[in-house]
């Protein structure tokens, strides 16, 4: 077992790679009650085209699957239904889906063991029939309309497809009421038998837990299994160009919300340094110190401090801005203004540090919560990155690291708008 | 853990909750006061004035680069009703010294500044700033009119309102667009004034070897205020007599979304121990009886669910629906009300239902503003159940228990948002 320590948050990883291909890692934690384990697959609405293992057949599915795919997980074969099975032992149980990667999980204080025995059997034993698919139909289907009202959802969905030509980025997670009639078991077996591997997976364990206790209850709890190769993903090739600078939509709210998008490019590089970095500049132009935020809120365009993100996976890598205003077109503009003037002067020394010291307090702060703690490790190590590496990287950027970015990952012809407008 | 509680003064009182679980130190400031139709919305203003500039902290760049400062330090407030009161909760949330790369008071720092904020605005002759105040106004007018962005948040407010028209919990609680207008700079101020002499605080800090009683009680912005008898609301009003009242509204939405408001009539505090079981079956887990018939069983929901609120002794039932199938989601819905008073329901069922009420008690401990709240609660309600108590108190509900709920139960408003 490899054990990696962090002097500056004062936690240490354990990391294990079992026979069958699983990565795990167990992050003990003292002084505190609540566990939390998290097991995720690098499987999400991106990957709908690849080569199954086993018989090297090309298989093309519909929008959707791999949260389709997430909802049937728990039914089991003997009747019983999993999430009701860990909601009986009292402990929090959930799944989701993203672009990328698909997670279960379940945070508990009592009945640890039970429930994590549960969580293994459950994600390692699917059992789909056509009556439980066509069931799950209806329930995913007041999903999809959920979100059609949301217009959050919607803002960031038409952001993505602003940037993306045909990347599958640009397809909601969830899929339409449309593409998810297209789905059978049948598909859902190919999927689960390809993504679902060991090899292909990430378990996160975190609480007060000697680690040799984790690996044991995992190794006497699943079946023996050889590794499988790395999955033959089919990706569209996507240009760097955007594809459409602007998309507007109404719906009925009370005032309009937008997304600025910056397409940006995936390229080998220290990933981890570049996350710190764009977050740190995107939080220079835009969060509530700065000189564009200030004015825009003299000016009543913009209230709330925006969500400024940053988001990469192996097929994509873009950063979006949202916030509510009433005239998203006009923060549009000054943003574009206010880039262009940090390219040409540069972000000053005292902006830089005061954000950096920001973002190293939301990084500790993120070691508060075991289900925080759990969450980022398994998803950072789908990656091939170790959570910790964040903070050490912090030591060691400075602003000439950061006007240096800025300059190439903010470009103007890379930018888009995506607006959501009141029907009245 | 401990936790313990000091009367600053007559009115403030200072909760000490020292726990080793955080790598951070939570403050916060809770004002609490009776919440009226007429200053709902100066309420919400002054919160987001005080935002705006202290005395020490004159605007917003100078506020957030002092937090940027504090490491990040995270200052927020929350506006929310707690029954029939109004209550303005102010937090910052800092780093721990031990995990700041060069060691420095933060604590005591960032009460410094909480305080500050909360209890000494800028104010520049006798009034509050009206550049700030003109653009606060704007905001504010946003919020309350963004209410219909979120549809199930929607649909619950209009619930609510409908239930409690022309009483106290009724009011929104961001307040209303046509109260904006008569608020001046200086009537604000004059309002101010007078509500932070006579509302209740209460000062909670959570963290790590906290020694900071005694820099409470020499702290200026402290030792200012007044002593006083402070006018809350402990035993609010019920709901308007309704039965089945059917309200529809409607809007240009994918789904429809039912809310279903019911009054409990229970006798005794320790009645409300058994509504909560009784929820919980109902509708307050994945094992629940709504989520099993509505959506596992039926395909009809994504969500659905109840909420039991127990300071007004009411349930909401919340279901997101396919809008043709209102008839057939209500009907599976009062058939679960019907089996919940026949007793249609398991001993599992009860088992499962004190388990996931356990598991929620369990966690108060784990989460710092989540403890915060669970001792507010008991301030205001005058409650002091310990937590072994609440737990004893709902592992002793009986099958019997649970009926009689189920038998006080009226139905007082369905609601509808359609297309």
């Amino acid at each position: 077992m490899k054990v990696i320590e962090n002097d500056t948050v004062k936690e240490k990883a354990y990391f294990e790679e079992l026979e069958n291909g699983l990565k795990v890692i167990v992050i003990p934690k003292k002084n505190t009650n609540k566990k939390m384990a998290i097991v995720g697959t690098k499987f999400g609405s991106i990957d709908n085209h690849f080569i199954k293992p086993t018989t090297k057949q090309e298989v093309t599915i519909p929008d959707g699957v791999a949260h389709f795919l997430e909802h049937k997980m728990f039914e089991q074969a003997d009747g019983t239904n999993s999430l009701d099975t860990l909601t009986a032992l009292g402990v929090e149980a959930n799944a989701y889906t993203t672009n990328d990667h698909t997670a279960y999980y379940f945070e508990t204080i009592d009945n640890f063991e039970p429930a994590f025995k549960e969580l293994l059997n459950y994600v390692f034993h699917p059992y789909y029939t056509d009556e439980n698919v066509e069931k799950e139909k209806g329930i995913i289907a007041q999903e999809i309309k959920m979100y059609d009202d949301d217009p959050i959802s919607k803002v960031f969905l038409n952001a993505l497809q602003c940037m993306y030509n045909v990347c599958p980025v640009r397809i909601d997670v969830a899929g339409t009421v449309e593409s998810i009639n297209k789905i059978n078991k049948d598909i859902l077996y190919d999927c689960y038998n390809t993504f679902y591997h060991p090899s292909n997976m990430v378990m996160a364990v975190c609480g007060d837990f000697e680690p040799e206790y984790i690996i044991n209850l995992i190794k006497e709890n699943m079946e023996k299994m050889d590794k499988q190769d790395k999955i033959d993903r089919i990706y569209p090739e996507e240009k760097p160009e955007i594809c459409e600078k602007f998309k507007e939509e109404k719906m009925e709210v009370s005032i309009p919300t937008f997304v600025i998008g910056i397409k940006d490019e995936v390229e080998d590089t220290d990933i981890v340094k570049k996350e710190l970095l764009l977050n740190i500049i995107l939080n220079c132009i835009f969060d509530e110190n700065s000189k564009l935020f200030n004015e825009l809120y003299q000016e009543g365009l913009v209230l709330a401090e925006p969500d400024l993100e940053y988001e990469y996976s192996d097929i994509y890598s873009h950063m979006m801005i949202y916030a509510p205003s009433k005239d998203p077109k006009k923060v549009f503009e000054k943003f574009k203004k206010e880039v262009k003037r940090l390219i040409d002067e540069g972000i000053d020394e005292k902006t830089f540090n005061r954000t950096k010291n920001k973002i190293y307090g939301r990084i500790l702060t993120s070691y508060n919560d075991a289900s925080q703690i759990a969450r980022s490790f398994m998803r950072d190590y789908l990656n091939n990155i170790v959570s910790f590496d964040d903070i050490e990287k912090w030591k060691e950027i400075n602003v000439n690291d950061a006007n240096e970015m800025l300059k190439n990952k903010f470009k103007e012809e890379k930018m888009i708008l995506s607006v959501i407008m009141p029907k009245n | 853990m401990s936790y313990n509680k000091v009367i600053l003064k007559k009115g403030i009182t200072f909760h000490n909750i020292n726990t080793n679980k955080f790598k951070t130190n939570l403050c916060a400031v809770f004002l609490t006061f009776p919440i009226t139709y007429e200053n709902a919305t100066k309420d919400t203003l002054i919160a987001l004035m005080l935002k705006r500039g202290s005395k020490n902290l004159k605007t917003r760049e100078e506020i957030t680069s002092k937090l940027a400062e504090l490491y990040g330090a995270e200052f927020d407030c929350g506006i929310d009703k707690s029954g029939d009161n109004h209550v303005l909760k102010f937090y910052l949330e800092s780093l721990n010294e031990e995990y700041l790369p060069k060691k420095e008071n933060l604590l005591e720092k960032s009460m410094e500044v909480l305080l500050d904020l909360v209890f000494n605005p800028n104010i520049e002759d006798g009034k509050f700033k009206e550049e700030f105040l003109a653009q606060e106004k704007n905001h504010l007018e946003q919020i309350i009119n963004s209410k219909i962005d979120n549809k199930a948040m929607y649909a619950l407010n209009r619930t609510v309102e409908e239930m409690y028209e022309g009483k106290p919990y009724g009011i929104y609680k961001y307040g209303y667009v046509e109260k904006l207008q008569g608020i001046t700079a200086q009537n604000l101020y004059e309002y101010y004034k007078d509500l932070i002499s006579k509302c209740k605080i209460d000062i909670f800090v959570s963290g790590d070897n906290l020694d900071i009683k005694e820099i409470l009680q020499n702290n200026a912005i402290i030792k200012s205020l007044n002593d006083r008898e402070p006018e809350y609301v402990t035993k609010g009003s019920s709901s308007n007599e309704n039965t089945e009242k059917f309200v529809e509204d409607k809007m240009d939405v994918a789904q429809g979304k039912i809310v279903i408001g019911m009054d409990l009539k229970l006798q005794s505090e320790d009645e409300k121990y058994w509504a909560q079981v009784y929820n919980t079956i109902l509708g307050g887990s994945a094992n629940s009886k709504l989520f099993q018939n509505v959506r596992e069983k039926a395909s009809l929901a994504y969500t659905v669910s109840s909420n039991y609120m127990r300071l007004k002794s009411n349930i909401f039932i919340r279901a997101g629906i396919e809008i043709e199938n209102y008839e057939k989601a209500l009907g599976i819905i009062k058939q679960q009300l019907q089996d919940m008073k026949d007793g249609k329901f398991s001993d599992e069922d009860i088992k499962q239902a004190k388990r996931t009420l356990i598991a929620t008690i369990n966690n108060i401990p784990e989460e710092q503003d989540i403890e915060i709240s669970y001792y507010y609660g008991h301030e205001l309600s005058g409650n002091n159940t310990t937590v072994e108590d609440y737990k004893n108190k709902i592992e002793n509900v009986s099958r019997e228990n649970i009926i009689s709920v189920a038998n006080s139960i009226n139905i007082n408003t369905i609601y509808f948002l359609r297309n």
